[in-house]
């Protein structure tokens, strides 16, 4: 069980840094930038709120067979294929939860401390600080729903015991065996990782508010 | 030093500001006009906030009223002390007990530990004001810097806007459209109408225009009731 929870966490972590690293980037040039594309990739960013993650599963799936474009790279039913199954699912969601914080926020402040002249380095810690609440927030709702799939885990991991099982695709396994207590218990850990996501968010909130 | 420009070109959209020659010192400068003019695309010009074509000068250290100020999370007196320690670089100490004092000179001292997002309008331009006056700037672009601020305490504004500037020479660009802003830390105007210089000279002379804006502007500060 130790197990199979840490590979649930350590994957949908692996995913979410990864969703992170792209998703701001781009939320910043969707919001900040000036060159053309940005409401394209923003109206990708919504559309991709909706991706089944059967689907998405399927598509990676296919990538990585021996017999597709990156079948050599031999990735499929690893935990690295999973994470980045997941990492497409999310970069969606904090991509559009990052904008949303982002055009809330007053964009005049950058302007306004170089008009203080405030250093160059102090501007870019105090806008950052402004902005981690709200990307702080868009992280672990990303965490929140790479943990939580079960489509693409399946897909690409192949739930294979000691090595791609997660908490949602072992909680299946069990209800497929009719083995209800196990699988119960399986989704009762699920929830309590939910909930010390949801803990985290609340007090770094808190702290900020 | 004062703040000088040349054949400043700036645009933005569809909007082109063009301002051949541009001057401002001590005495101050109000650019006056009406909305859409170009009044605030000339401030950011001169600041080097926006791109433009042609040269601007201006003292390394100013400041900026924006007519929106924007704050930082945290209390009004973080607000200041940060930039002021960022700006002066002097130590925490010593930047808090001058953001105190700053406070202390807008009417902010019982708000200082109040959140800056948290604080109306008016309030906000006070800290906007306190902000500009604490990082001791050379040369301070104002936007409509008393504009939400009541009534009753605009003289006393103006009145600390005025002995800095008297104590430090520092330019004065003021974006207005109160003559008695404009006339208070301002003795010469340069008025804009769609992006070009409309009229320019002395403030006490604008009386004497044919410009219908600045004689609707005249007529209004005569008002009584």
């Amino acid at each position: 069980m130790l197990k199979i929870a840490a590979l649930s966490v350590a994957v949908s972590v692996v995913a979410t840094l990864l969703a992170a690293a792209v998703a701001i980037p781009a939320a910043l040039w969707i919001v900040h930038g000036r060159s053309a594309g940005r409401s394209v990739l923003l109206a990708l960013f919504g559309a991709g709120l909706g991706l089944p993650p059967v689907a998405v599963g399927l598509a990676v799936a296919f990538m990585f067979w021996r017999s597709g474009p990156f079948g050599w790279i031999d990735l499929l039913y690893t935990p690295a294929a999973m994470a980045i199954a997941q990492t497409i699912i999310v970069v969606p969601l904090i991509g559009t939860l990052a904008v949303i914080s982002l055009r809330t926020s007053d964009n005049t402040l950058p302007m306004q401390l170089a008009a203080l002249n405030v250093p160059r380095r102090a501007r870019f810690f105090l806008i950052a600080r402004e902005v981690a609440p709200g990307f702080a927030a868009a992280i672990l709702a990303g965490f929140g729903r790479a943990v939580a799939e079960v489509g693409a885990a399946q897909m690409t991991g192949g739930n294979i015991e000691g090595q791609t099982r997660v908490l949602t695709t072992a909680t299946m396994l069990a209800v497929g065996k009719a083995e209800f207590g196990e699988a119960f218990s399986y989704v009762a850990v699920l929830l309590g990782i939910m909930a010390v996501a949801a803990g985290v968010a609340l007090t770094l909130q808190r702290r900020w508010a | 030093m004062g703040v000088t420009a040349g054949g400043l070109v700036a645009r933005r959209g569809r909007f082109v500001l063009d301002v051949p020659a541009f001057r401002a010192d001590a005495s101050g400068t109000a650019v006056l006009g009406p909305n859409g003019a170009g009044k605030t695309t000339l401030l950011y010009a001169l600041q080097g906030l926006i791109g433009h074509d042609g040269s601007v000068a201006k003292p390394a250290r100013s400041a900026a009223v924006f007519a929106r100020p924007a704050v930082l999370r945290g209390s009004a007196l973080w607000n200041v002390t940060t930039i002021v320690s960022a700006v002066l670089r002097v130590s925490l100490a010593d930047a808090q007990m001058r953001a105190r004092h700053a406070l202390d000179d807008v009417g902010l001292a019982e708000c200082s530990g109040a959140d800056a997002r948290s604080l109306s309008t008016g309030e906000r331009q006070r800290l906007a004001i306190a902000r500009a006056l604490a990082v001791e700037p050379q040369a301070m672009f104002l936007d409509e810097p008393f504009a939400n601020i009541d009534a009753d305490a605009r003289p006393q504004l103006r009145s600390l806007l005025r002995s800095y500037v008297e104590r430090t020479r520092c330019d004065v660009v003021l974006v207005t459209a109160s003559l008695a802003d404009a006339t208070a830390l301002c003795a010469s105007t340069v008025v804009l109408g769609q992006g070009r210089v409309v009229h320019e000279g002395s403030l006490a002379e604008i009386g004497t225009t044919r410009d219908l804006y600045l004689q609707a502007l005249v007529a209004e500060s005569r008002v009584t009731l």
